[in-house]
C-alpha cells in the first residue's frame, strides 16, 4: 500500500495535469507477472518507461481499494496481472481476484474513470513477449486519454 | 411500514442470560441484511427470535418533512394516503405512492427472506421479477467527466459524520474500521471530496455481497447524499457479471467469499 500511493505521489502531479508525461501504476502477481516482467526486462524487449511495478504475492491480496487508492492519489492508470486462471500459485487466489476486479473494472468507469485506465489481464512467468505488448497496448490507450485531472477520484 | 432496519442494532451486543433471545422485527430487505449476516456467522441464530413483517413500502420521512415549516409529530397511515401534522396542528394528505422510495416502488422481495414468525400474511410479491434499479439512469448516462465533476460536487458535501456506516446493518467492524486506521492509510484526515468519496469506496466495497440496498445510508444521511448511486450500481453490477443478489437464503455465500471456476468472467 504504501508504495502504491507513494509511486503515484508526486508533488502536484495530480493537479497540474496538462502535459505531463501519465503515470501508470502496475500492480502484479509476484509468481507470474512479476516474474514475466522480470523475463522481458532481461530478455531485453522494448517497453514504455511510464509503468511502475508493485509486487504483491497473489492477486487474491488485491483489494479493489489499492486502484483506487492509486487513482485518488494520481495515477493515470492501473493494471493488475496474476497468473492466468487454474495456473495460481496458491490454487485458487485469482478465482477470488477475478470477481473483484470486474466489479472493479465496471464501477471506475461509474465514478468517472474512463473504462481504458484501469485493466485486469494474467501473464505467466513465461509471458515476457506477452507482458511486453499488455504494457505497451495499456500505457498507448492511457497516453490517449492524457494526464488524470479527477476532482472526485 | 417502518422507516428504519432494525437489524443495525444486533450489531451492538448480543444477549448476556445464557438461553435469551433478542426479538427482531425485520421486513423484506431488513431479512436480508439479517440473513447475509447470518450467512457469515456475524450473528447466533439461538439468540435471535425474527418476526417477519410482509412490507408494503416504506415512505420517505423526509419528503413528508420537506412539505412543512415546522416538526412533523404525527404521521397516519388509511387507505393509500398519508396525513402528516406538525406540532402546531397543522395537516397535510399525501398520496402515499408519492411518498414511497423509488426503490421500494420495484421491490422483488417484500416478504422476509428468513424469520421465525411472521406478524402477518405474506404480501403478493411482484410477477415482473426484472430487477429494476431506479435512480441510476441519469447518472449513468452522464461522460466521465461530468460523473467526476458531479461526485466532486456531492461528496465535497460530505461530512464524514459516519451515520452512514453506523446505520448500516452489514458494515460490521466498528472501531476497527480500516477508515480510521493509519495504516494502511486508507482516508487521510484532510477534508475534501477525495478523501470522502474514498471513505465511501471503502463502506461500498465492504459491503459487497452483503449489501441489498435497503437504503437506510442514504436515509440516515444528514446532507442527503445519494449514497444509492454507488451500492445500487454495485448491486446492480453483481447481478449482470454473475446473478448475484445478497442475503437470498441462509444456504448462499457472500459473492467475493467464493469462487467458480466457470465463472462467465471475459477472458482478459
Amino acid at each position: 500500500m504504501a508504495q502504491a500511493t507513494a509511486t503515484a505521489e508526486a508533488p502536484g502531479a495530480a493537479s497540474t495535469g496538462g502535459t505531463r508525461e501519465v503515470k501508470v501504476i502496475g500492480i502484479v502477481c509476484n509468481w507470474c507477472s512479476y516474474a514475466g516482467a522480470d523475463g522481458a526486462g532481461t530478455a531485453r524487449l522494448k517497453q514504455p518507461v511510464n509503468m511502475r511495478l508493485v509486487r504483491v504475492p497473489c492477486t487474491g491480496r488485491i483489494d479493489p481499494l489499492l486502484a483506487i487508492k492509486a487513482f485518488e492519489k494520481g495515477a493515470d492508470g492501473v493494471l493488475i496481472s496474476g497468473c492466468h486462471p487454474g495456473d495460481c500459485h496458491y490454487s485458487e487466489g485469482n478465482y477470488y481476484a477475478r470477481r473483484k476486479f470486474e466489479l472493479l473494472d465496471r464501477m471506475l468507469p461509474h465514478l468517472g474513470v474512463e473504462a481504458d485506465r484501469f485493466h485486469y489481464t494474467w501473464v505467466s512467468a513465461s509471458e515476457g513477449a506477452r507482458w511486453q505488448s499488455v504494457v505497451t497496448d495499456f500505457v498507448t490507450k492511457v497516453k490517449a486519454l492524457g494526464p488524470r485531472q479527477g476532482r472526485a477520484l | 411500514m417502518t422507516h428504519h432496519n432494525l437489524t443495525t442494532f444486533l450489531k451492538r451486543k448480543m444477549p448476556d442470560p445464557p438461553g435469551s433471545r433478542i426479538g427482531v422485527c425485520v421486513k423484506g430487505c431488513d431479512s436480508r441484511t439479517l440473513v447475509a449476516l447470518l450467512q457469515e456467522n456475524l450473528i447466533d441464530k439461538e439468540k435471535i427470535y425474527v418476526i417477519g413483517v410482509p412490507c408494503d413500502g416504506v415512505v420517505s420521512r423526509r419528503r413528508i418533512e420537506k412539505a412543512f415549516n415546522d416538526e412533523v409529530v404525527d404521521i397516519s397511515f388509511a387507505d393509500g394516503k398519508v396525513t402528516a401534522t406538525t406540532r402546531t396542528g397543522e395537516s397535510q394528505e399525501f398520496a402515499k405512492d408519492d411518498l414511497l422510495f423509488d426503490h421500494c416502488k420495484s421491490c422483488r422481495y417484500p416478504n422476509p427472506a428468513y424469520a421465525d414468525d411472521l406478524a402477518a400474511d405474506p404480501v403478493a410479491e411482484p410477477v415482473d421479477q426484472t430487477p429494476m434499479w431506479a435512480g441510476l439512469e441519469e447518472f449513468e448516462a452522464l461522460s466521465p467527466e461530468e460523473k467526476d465533476a458531479k461526485l466532486a460536487e456531492v461528496f465535497e458535501t460530505c461530512i464524514r459524520c459516519f451515520a452512514c456506516i453506523n446505520v448500516c446493518p452489514v458494515c460490521w467492524c466498528w472501531d476497527q474500521c480500516v477508515c480510521r486506521s493509519r495504516k494502511p492509510a486508507l482516508v487521510s484526515q484532510r477534508v475534501g471530496a477525495k478523501e470522502n468519496l474514498m471513505f465511501q469506496m471503502i463502506h461500498m466495497l465492504h459491503v459487497a455481497g452483503r449489501c441489498p440496498s435497503c437504503g437506510a445510508c442514504d436515509r440516515a444521511c444528514p446532507v442527503e447524499i445519494p449514497l444509492y448511486l454507488l451500492h445500487r450500481k454495485m448491486n446492480k453490477e453483481l447481478h449482470e457479471m454473475l446473478g448475484f443478489e445478497a442475503g437470498l437464503s441462509l444456504e448462499g455465500k457472500p459473492v467475493f467469499q467464493t469462487f467458480d471456476v466457470n465463472d462467465p468472467l471475459g477472458e482478459h
